[in-house]
């Protein structure tokens, strides 16, 4: 399998107020195409930081990313913006479904930036909305939805493109035990029929069980891996040579 | 897609984005009343003036050609110079006064015998011309608008006057009274404010005022088939200024309208913005939705603007009869455009700062 995403010596620092925080100090990572991967770790161990720089929402302070072939940590916000378009699908905490829109105008306006028309609905979007078992709720706008099925709408927006990856920060954090269940089974599911490579982070512990791979944070490192992808002294050139 | 975000957007702040289109539209109708207005007044009073059917228009040197706003004069004998040049056929002195009790209007004081034969004679609606100096003849329209009829009195520059006929309108004032008591009036005995000139061959209007002005140097000498022309406010560069001052006014509001319209909506939606960007979505596409939803407020205000400036055009004719408003498919196209203008620029600023927002601060913003 093929390695769709790798750090090497991630950093991360900002300004807080006077306070310098370094919230990543290096984390060499790597996720094989059709992973199923939980990061865990507390509050304010950078896990949140990892996941905007792996989504190519913020850029490292140094340090490289390569999301399915393409070096990002140089890249300029066009092209950080194209490499969201087309390899990344976010899933919140909060569900960030745009309220002025219907379940269906929320995953079609994903569809429309990123190139369609936004007006069909293809064989993948099909079987999708019938795994999240949201098919009846397209017409209602996310008021008009529960936490639950808010929150398998902002699946199916992020999968609708077919991303190489998805990253979900914190995806039952706003979610009760029966949902939170419901919507792990669907990323389980997601991962298995459609082989889509899923990132999770998060700190609640059931959510570990569905995923294959563990990996634990803490200060901005990484402490524990349960399952890590060798590094070889080849590849690891190549990516610093990038 | 863009269109039902822009729609939904629109519906879902319905109290601002009705004020806002209604800001755009008061924008519109305030290009379109108040230029529409001068022009009417510029553009009837040019053609009343033409109607009076003289082929040349005389008036003393450094005279205005708003006729009620020439201080200056010029004997009456003149008019017997002027009428034994080759090609006259008859000339007309007439005393300008101005009426400003109410509103501002122009009276005549003319001569009948050669006022008539200049303008082919006034026709009648009722009464006669007047017989003393306390009479006046008043047209049609000023009768319906000050709801006057013959016998009826009615105050002009501080004196009382008997209306003693009505006729129609057309024949350059509103209101006529006799030259003598015009003269007496102003100051002015044996002088005039302007002539006006017919000759024997209408065809040959240029020799016409080229022969009288040989004989008056520096006198202004008009073709009155011009006199329309002459009067609409791009020939006039007071009311020039004037449009370009409302315009500009009527410009300022709408940028600041549309400026704080879409300021406001940043600022509740920099989580919406931080989701599209999110998605994928560029900077221009931000820039391009926020012009979008700015123009599409920028079109209900200039279809609601237009419809509201032409019933009010018909309210202005209604309640003050002798005012019109000229609205013009030109004037249209430019308050539209304006309009248009006014939400780009208003609109600019809002949409680069949405565009520049991080994604990751923009959905943190609660």
């Amino acid at each position: 399998m093929k390695n769709l995403l790798e750090t090497l010596e991630l950093r991360k620092s900002y300004t807080a107020g006077k306070v310098q925080v370094e919230a990543l100090r290096g984390v060499n990572l790597r996720i094989r195409e059709g992973e199923l991967v939980a990061i865990m770790g507390p509050s304010g161990c950078g896990k949140s930081t990892l996941m905007h720089i792996l989504g190519a929402m913020t850029k490292p302070t140094s340090g490289q990313v390569v999301i399915d072939g393409h070096a990002i940590a140089g890249m300029n916000d066009n092209a950080l913006t194209g490499i969201r378009r087309e390899k990344i699908g976010f899933v919140f905490q909060k569900f960030n479904l745009l309220p002025t829109l219907t379940a269906h105008g929320n995953i079609q306006i994903a569809r429309y930036i990123h190139g369609g028309r936004g007006d069909g609905q293809d064989q993948h979007l099909t079987e999708v909305l019938q795994l999240l078992m949201i098919e009846d709720k397209m017409g209602r706008k996310p008021s008009e939805l529960s936490g639950g099925e808010q929150q398998r709408v902002a699946i199916a927006r992020a999968v609708a493109n077919k991303p190489a990856i998805l990253l979900a920060d914190e995806p039952t954090g706003s979610l009760d035990s029966k949902n939170s269940e419901i919507v792990l089974n669907m990323f389980r599911e997601l991962n298995r029929r459609f082989k889509q490579t899923i990132i999770l982070v998060t700190h609640n512990p059931e959510l570990v069980a569905i995923t294959d791979r563990l990996i634990e944070m803490r200060d901005g490192v990484i402490v524990t891996d349960n399952d890590p992808v060798s590094w070889d002294t080849e590849s690891e050139m190549a990516i610093r040579r990038r | 897609m863009n269109k039902q975000m822009i729609i939904a957007g629109l519906k879902a702040r319905p109290v601002r984005t009705t004020v806002s289109i209604l800001a755009v539209a008061l924008e519109v109708t305030l290009i379109l009343v108040v230029v529409g207005l001068t022009a009417g007044i510029s553009n009837e009073t040019g053609k009343r003036t033409e109607g009076v059917g003289a082929d040349i228009l005389l008036q003393p040197p450094n005279s205005s050609l708003f006729l009620a706003l020439s201080n200056t004069t010029m004997p009456v004998t003149i008019a017997d110079k002027v009428r034994a040049l080759p090609g006259i056929k008859s000339v007309s002195p007439v005393q300008t006064l101005v009426n400003s009790s109410a509103g501002l209007e122009i009276i005549y004081g003319i001569d009948p015998d050669t006022f008539n034969a200049i303008s082919d004679g006034f026709i009648w609606h009722k009464g006669g011309l007047f017989k003393n100096a306390n009479e006046v003849v008043v047209d049609d329209i000023y009768a319906k608008a000050k709801n006057v009829t013959v016998g009826d009195t009615v105050e002009l520059v501080n004196h009382e006057f008997k209306v003693s006929g009505v006729v129609e309108h057309g024949k350059g004032a509103r209101l006529f009274v006799s030259l003598k008591t015009a003269q007496d009036m102003t100051g002015q005995n044996g002088k005039a404010s302007l002539f006006f000139v017919r000759l024997n061959d209408p065809d040959r209007v240029e020799a016409g005022i080229a022969g009288i002005k040989q004989l008056l140097q520096g006198y202004n000498v008009i073709p009155l088939k011009e006199y329309a022309k002459l009067m609409m406010s791009n020939s006039m560069p007071a009311l020039d200024a004037f449009i370009t001052t409302v315009v500009f006014v009527a410009l300022c509001i709408g940028v600041l309208v549309i400026f704080l319209s879409m300021y406001t909506t940043i600022t509740e939606r920099t989580r919406e913005i931080g989701i599209l960007r999110s998605l994928g979505a560029s900077k221009r596409f931000i820039v391009t939705l926020i012009f979008q939803e700015s123009a599409a407020v920028c079109l209900f205000g200039v279809v609601i603007g237009i419809a509201s400036s032409f019933v009010l055009a018909q309210g202005v004719q209604v309640v003050f009869p002798t005012l019109t408003v000229l609205i013009t498919s030109h004037w249209i196209a430019r308050a539209s455009l304006f309009a248009i203008l006014s939400g780009i620029i208003g609109s600019l600023y809002p949409s680069l700062k949405a565009a520049k927002q991080d994604p990751v601060e923009a959905l943190a913003y609660e």
